[in-house]
């Protein structure tokens, strides 16, 4: 049986939201970073279903965009986790909130 | 040729800015280039009086604004008269200064001022369009100001000075609207659009327009109940209330109505009320010279007397005679304020006449000047004053006013009466220049209260005598231009510049004119007997100090209060105004601008207390927002899709 359009939208769709709730429940940032790797990939892939359903290559080009930005912002964000930890002994997003109002 | 017009506009304006500017290197030296200037400017007005001593006369564009409004001026026959005058009188007014301001540190800015009013006056008669006469008339007030606040320490200088610019800038308003509804109407600026197209004015827009003016003229020429203010303005130094409160400033209002004559001429409504007003202001000023005692303030009224005549004159349609009573007027008042002014300097500014006395025998040609200058103001027989106010008195029956003309004949008694009551105070009966003040009945305040070290002028005696004795030319012949009626020089000068008026009356007048002059001739009489007999006689001169100290106590308290005009403005429109000003002071501004103000920072600070409270910093709230918004993204787009 060949896989249908709506199997890779759904997991697709489970993906990204076990992204999101580990970036919304998680308090390692190492594990938000992971998260948030996860919804790129949900989004990738959804970009990848589309183009080869309706046969149009800018889905494909498109992700690899995605994927250079997703590697970007990981070394970012890791780079912020490394000077937070430096700072402050301490790895828990909640504690790291010198930016209130 | 064309620009000696310029040069005789703009070289007062640069000996005001040189005297301003150079004033304290300038010394007395300012004082003598205001006067040299100034007869610089009489020069180019002689020069060019063949050619512009016409309806036409000469003219120069000066700016092209927008195609079509231009700037310019223009001298003709009207503005020429006045312009003589103004820097012929100015000019030895000038030299008098020198003299009168010999010990006043402040003289260099006191030429710069004279000169910066001739600058303005001349803007107001040489404009030859409406918008530039509204700035001559603007800065004429201005001068004004300056000139009667010129001892600015003294109080009732500063309060005198204030009550004449208010007052001056309130008549400014009438003339700022009846500028706009001209243009309005007529699509120009210029004078000799305006009245060619006066015709077809709607009569509403011509009577609005020429009431307009005349509020203006009114404020300027102090007529009732825009007066207060001169009498007042005797604050400033007497050879100002000589320059600008008596021979030119205040004659701006009669230019202003004869040059306006086109419009007048059709719209007898205007006429009437111009005229009317003239005659109150005639009566008015007339009575209440009858009750003063400072020279100054007698002279004042006087002059607001003599304007209401003139006022009069161009009010009935004789324009002709109501200019010549200005340029008469111009000599013999300028006579006698610098008179008085001598007498004042003398004795040490004393203005008030219960303290003079007798001073004929010291000062002869202060009481010449004074006696030639109060015969030309009655009206005695071939003295310049006579010619002209017959000439305007019957004017008014020609016109078809009886009743003015009973009310001129009348004026003209009671000038005779305050005007010989002054000259047997002041120059005749004993000398009480050493009297206690007690014994007189004159009120502390009331007093000039400046008898500061004058002792120490030594001006020659010339500088102030020599403008003096040359009025005195004028003064008993100026008159002599207007003998022969039409056939005159007079009549012949401005030949049919004013048109004539719609309201002139038939040819059947119940007296001839020398019937009406020599009535005049028996009130003026019986006016001089009355004051002989009251205060020229050997009787009256006796107990002088007793009937002076009785006549000043048993005044009539509306004669004192000066028929309460000022009470009645006060009350009127000073104290709600004031009123008006202290409840905007109290509730609308705390409770309005400020209250509003602090609501507004109120307002900000409580949305931010809202806002910050977002504003967190835990990342994953941050993140659960943005889902929070994804999500209602997808549920509105999911709902719509439904809804397809």
């Amino acid at each position: 049986m060949p896989l249908d359009l709506a199997n890779y939208v759904a997991l697709s769709a489970v993906m990204f939201f076990i992204g999101v709730a580990g970036v919304v429940i998680r308090r390692n940032p190492l594990i938000v970073l992971m998260s948030i790797e996860l919804m790129f990939n949900a989004a990738n892939l959804a970009l990848v279903a589309f183009s080869r359903a309706w046969v149009n290559n800018a889905g494909h080009i498109f992700v690899f965009l995605v994927v250079t930005v997703a590697a970007a912002e990981a070394a970012i964000g890791l780079a912020i986790v490394v000077a937070v930890f430096r700072r402050a002994k301490n790895v828990d997003l909640d504690e790291v909130a010198g930016m209130h109002g | 040729m064309i620009s000696l017009l310029v040069v005789l506009w703009l070289v007062p304006l640069g000996g005001a800015l040189a005297a301003w500017a150079f004033g304290p290197q300038l010394g007395r030296a300012a004082g003598w280039l205001a006067s040299a200037l100034a007869f610089v400017s009489f020069a180019c007005a002689v020069v060019l009086f063949p050619q512009a001593s016409n309806a036409t006369g000469v003219g120069q564009t000066l700016v092209t604004w927008i195609p079509g409004y231009t700037f310019g001026l223009r001298l003709d026959a009207l503005s020429l008269l006045w312009t003589l005058v103004i820097t012929g009188v100015g000019g030895l007014i000038h030299v008098y200064s020198i003299g009168y301001m010999w010990t006043d540190r402040a003289a260099a800015r006191f030429f710069a001022y004279l000169n910066f009013f001739l600058f303005a006056m001349l803007t107001l008669v040489l404009s030859d369009n409406i918008v530039g006469l509204l700035i001559g008339w603007g800065l004429v007030g201005l001068a004004s100001y300056f000139l009667i606040g010129f001892w600015f320490e003294r109080p009732a200088a500063v309060a005198a000075s204030r009550k004449a610019f208010v007052i001056n800038v309130f008549g400014d308003t009438g003339i700022m609207f009846a500028v706009f509804a001209l243009y309005a109407a007529t699509g120009s600026i210029s004078y000799a659009d305006i009245f060619a197209r006066a015709g077809t004015l709607p009569v509403g827009v011509l009577v609005a327009v020429c009431i307009g003016l005349f509020i203006g003229a009114a404020a300027k020429s102090a007529q009732v109940p825009l007066h207060t203010w001169l009498p007042d303005a005797m604050e400033g130094p007497t050879p100002v209330s000589a320059l600008i409160h008596a021979a030119t400033m205040v004659t701006a209002g009669v230019y202003l109505i004869a040059r306006f004559a086109p419009l007048y001429n059709i719209s007898p409504t205007a006429q009437t009320i111009v005229s009317t007003v003239g005659g109150i202001t005639m009566v008015t000023g007339a009575i209440l010279g009858i009750a003063q005692w400072d020279i100054k303030r007698i002279l004042a009224y006087s002059t607001m007397s003599q304007i209401g005549y003139m006022i009069m004159g161009v009010g009935v349609g004789a324009y002709q005679a109501g200019v010549l009573h200005f340029f008469t007027h111009a000599f013999f008042k300028a006579q006698l304020f610098l008179g008085a002014g001598i007498v004042i300097h003398a004795l040490g500014d004393e203005q008030d006449v219960r303290k003079m006395g007798g001073l004929a025998r010291r000062m002869p040609f202060a009481f010449w000047a004074m006696l030639l200058g109060t015969l030309a103001i009655i009206g005695f027989p071939f003295f310049s004053g006579s010619y002209s106010k017959d000439a305007v008195i019957y004017g008014a029956l020609e016109a078809g006013h009886p009743l003015l003309y009973a009310a001129g004949v009348l004026t003209a008694g009671i000038t005779a009466f305050y005007m010989f009551r002054m000259i047997f105070v002041v120059f005749f009966g004993p000398d009480r220049t050493e009297v206690p003040d007690e014994l007189l009945a004159i009120p502390p305040p009331a007093r000039a209260a400046h008898a500061e070290a004058h002792a120490a002028s030594h001006a020659p005696a010339w500088l102030m005598n020599a403008p003096v004795a040359l009025l005195m030319i004028p003064t008993v012949a100026a008159g002599w231009l207007s003998i022969g009626g039409n056939a005159s020089p007079w009549y012949r000068y401005f030949g049919t510049m004013f048109g004539t008026s719609e309201n002139v009356a038939g040819p059947s007048l119940p007296i001839p004119e020398f019937a009406s002059q020599l009535i005049v001739y028996a009130v003026v009489t019986v006016g001089v007997v009355i004051a002989y007999r009251r205060y020229g006689a050997p009787a009256a001169q006796s107990g002088a100090i007793e009937r002076l100290r009785a006549e000043a106590l048993g005044m009539p308290r509306a004669l004192r209060r000066a028929f309460f005009v000022d009470d009645i403005i006060a009350a009127a429109i000073v104290r709600p105004a004031r009123a008006l000003g202290s409840a905007i002071v109290e509730i609308v501004d705390p409770k309005v601008i400020d209250a509003g103000v602090r609501d507004v920072a109120w307002l900000a600070g409580a949305l931010g207390l809202v806002a910050r409270a977002l504003q967190n910093g835990l990342v994953r709230s941050y993140a659960l927002t943005i889902v929070f918004g994804a999500a209602c993204f997808l549920a509105y787009f999911a709902v719509l899709g439904a809804g397809r």
